[in-house]
């Protein structure tokens, strides 16, 4: 049983008069077999977040707490095995190795972690996204939406426990969109992951389980 | 090494022009490097050859053996084997000639013990010589009669022996009777095989390294060669630096997301250094064969040493450099925060 928990976050920038507050107070709770999506607009605070959940910042003050364990008391070298074991990113931009093919992109993940997926089980990940027949490809040959898809393949490859998407659907069509959502949703309830997805879609709030609203840092449930 | 292979094969021209690049400095550094080498060797193999450690000089000399000229209470109050020398043009009847210094020893040194031969034997009666194995490449033999210009002295080709130049001249042994005629007796310097010897009066003791480095020339050759060759170096050192430092930080965005997936930093700055490793060893194979087939096709006047010594210090030193070239990109894959790539 997976569970991600904040617990009265804070979390601030810059000191004296550039001080900013990018979260206050948060408190929210992900649990596994969970679809959750936080939407808010631009600035709000979604990545700010989404990368303290995933040990890339610590918060100002407040608990995060990732299988009750404080990954805030983790050191850098401990919460990025946190982040090859246990997380999958989606990030806005960059998920992509300039000079890797698709196929290829996955092989680094193989190098440095080792997995029990078979070449099947990826053959079926990117058939699901549609994206089987771009293996060969290098991502300059890949449209937006293409290259945002390896990576939701990419981050779900290796099977992680928690999956943190930064707006994925930014780059796709109303209709990619819903179908992803769809595979994130299924594989929430099929393989009991805790699944969060940040973004400013409206479109995307069908899919979820649980949303949480996000406006000048501060989260408040709203399904 | 995955990283590393892969980016090198998807940016063939980026990296093919910088290994050409290492190839050329490396290869310029092969020749400096065997070029250096050999002139030194020119100026000093003979002294070498000898197997003395300490050398007596008139204290006037400056150090250099043809302006030396012990006096006899100094010769009688120090140990030592002398020797006499005396430069000039040596001509066979062929027409052939070769400038070259004459020296003078006696028959019971050790230096004459310490000489080889490669063809013939060494001299033995009242002119006969030993001579430098570059007379035996200028088409000199055994039994041919030199001649000296100005003088009627007439000297007999007994045998060659290597390793036999001194201030970049062939060195032609032969015992005192025979030049008496030509020195009149002077005795240039007094050679032992000991470290330490007791210090006479009024003369100038050097040890054999300080003796090879007052040679006519030879530090201020040295030092420029080593000069260009630090320099050399050093470009190898910049090229890489710039090199890799331009390539990571196009892809210090990439490195971000890498570490936020959590591939430890560890495994990206180890494909740095093997990148760097990789360019500079191609480059430096590629200028050891061209390194070998320029000693090959240039005449053997020109006194370039290649050897294997040579060449697996150069190569040691251009693959260092090119590694501590990559410390500065490997920093900054170390220090770029996935969070500042992710932010926005
Ligand atoms: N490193 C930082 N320093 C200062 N301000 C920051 C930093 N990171 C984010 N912010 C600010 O925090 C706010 C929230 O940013 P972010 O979490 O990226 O918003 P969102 O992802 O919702 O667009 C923004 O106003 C942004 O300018
Ligand atoms: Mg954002």
């Amino acid at each position: 049983m997976s569970n991600l928990i904040f617990s009265s976050v804070n979390k601030v920038f810059g000191s004296g008069s550039s001080r900013y507050v990018a979260l206050e107070n948060i408190d929210f709770e992900a649990n596994s077999g969970e679809l959750i999506l936080v939407v808010g607009p631009s600035g709000s605070g979604k990545t700010t977040f989404l990368t303290i959940a995933g040990g890339l910042q610590t918060p100002t003050s407040g608990n995060v707490t990732l299988n009750n364990e404080a990954i805030t008391r983790l050191n850098r070298k401990e919460q990025s095995q946190l982040r090859l074991n246990k997380i999958g990113f989606i990030l806005q931009s960059y998920n992509l190795v300039p000079f890797l093919s698709v196929k290829e992109q996955f092989t680094l993940a193989d190098k440095v972690k080792k997995t029990n997926i078979s070449p099947q089980d990826l053959d079926q990940l990117l058939t699901d996204l549609d994206i089987i027949s771009l293996k060969e490809k290098y991502p300059n040959q890949l449209s937006g939406g293409q290259k945002q898809r390896v990576a939701i393949a990419r981050a779900l490859y290796t099977d992680p426990e928690y999956i943190l998407a930064d707006e994925p659907t930014a780059a796709l069509d109303t209709e990619r969109s819903a179908e992803v959502m769809k595979l994130l949703k299924t594989l929430a309830h099929k393989r009991n992951k805790v699944i969060i997805v940040v973004t400013h879609d409206m479109r995307l709030k069908k899919n979820a389980d649980k949303i949480y609203q996000i406006i000048d840092g501060r989260m408040s449930l709203l399904k | 090494m995955f990283l590393a292979v892969k980016e090198m094969w998807y940016e063939k021209l980026r990296y093919s022009l910088v290994i050409e690049l290492i190839f050329l400095v490396s290869y310029l550094l092969i020749i400096l490097t065997g070029l250096s080498s050999g002139l030194a060797s020119l100026n000093k193999a003979a002294v070498n050859e000898w197997g003395a450690e300490t050398i007596v000089l008139d204290k006037d000399s400056e150090g250099r053996l043809a302006q030396s000229f012990l006096s006899n209470q100094t010769i009688r109050s120090t140990s030592g084997t002398p020797i006499s020398q005396y430069s000039s043009i040596v001509k066979a009847k062929s027409g052939l000639k070769e400038n070259s210094t004459i020296i003078a020893i006696s028959k019971h040194s050790f230096i004459y013990k310490n000489l080889s031969v490669i063809d013939g034997k060494k001299f033995t009666t009242k002119g006969t010589v030993l001579v430098s194995d570059i007379f035996k490449t200028a088409g000199f033999k055994i039994g041919d009669t030199l001649y000296l210009n100005n003088s009627d002295v007439k000297l007999r080709i007994a045998g060659f022996t290597p390793q036999a130049t001194l201030s970049a001249t062939p060195v032609v042994y032969t015992s005192f009777t025979t030049i008496k005629p030509l020195t009149r007796g002077t005795i240039n310097a007094l050679l032992t095989s000991k470290k330490k010897i007791k210090q006479p009066t009024n003369a100038l003791v050097l040890s054999k390294d300080q003796f090879i480095n007052k040679l006519p020339g030879y530090s201020a050759q040295n030092m420029t060669f080593n000069f260009m060759i630090s320099f050399l170096y050093i470009i190898i050192f910049i090229v890489i630096s710039i090199f890799l430092y331009i390539l990571t930080i196009q892809k210090l965005p990439n490195y971000g997301v890498l570490k936020a997936q959590g591939i430890p930093t560890k495994f990206l700055t180890l494909n740095t250094l093997s990148q760097s490793l990789i360019i500079s060893i191609f480059g430096v194979i590629v200028a050891i064969i061209f390194g070998f087939i320029t000693a090959l096709l240039l005449p053997s006047e020109v006194p370039i040493v290649i050897n294997i010594a040579n060449i697996i210090s150069t190569s040691v030193g251009i693959v260092l450099m090119s590694l501590f070239g990559s410390i500065i990109p490997i920093y900054q894959i170390a220090k770029v925060d996935p969070y500042k790539v992710i932010g926005g």
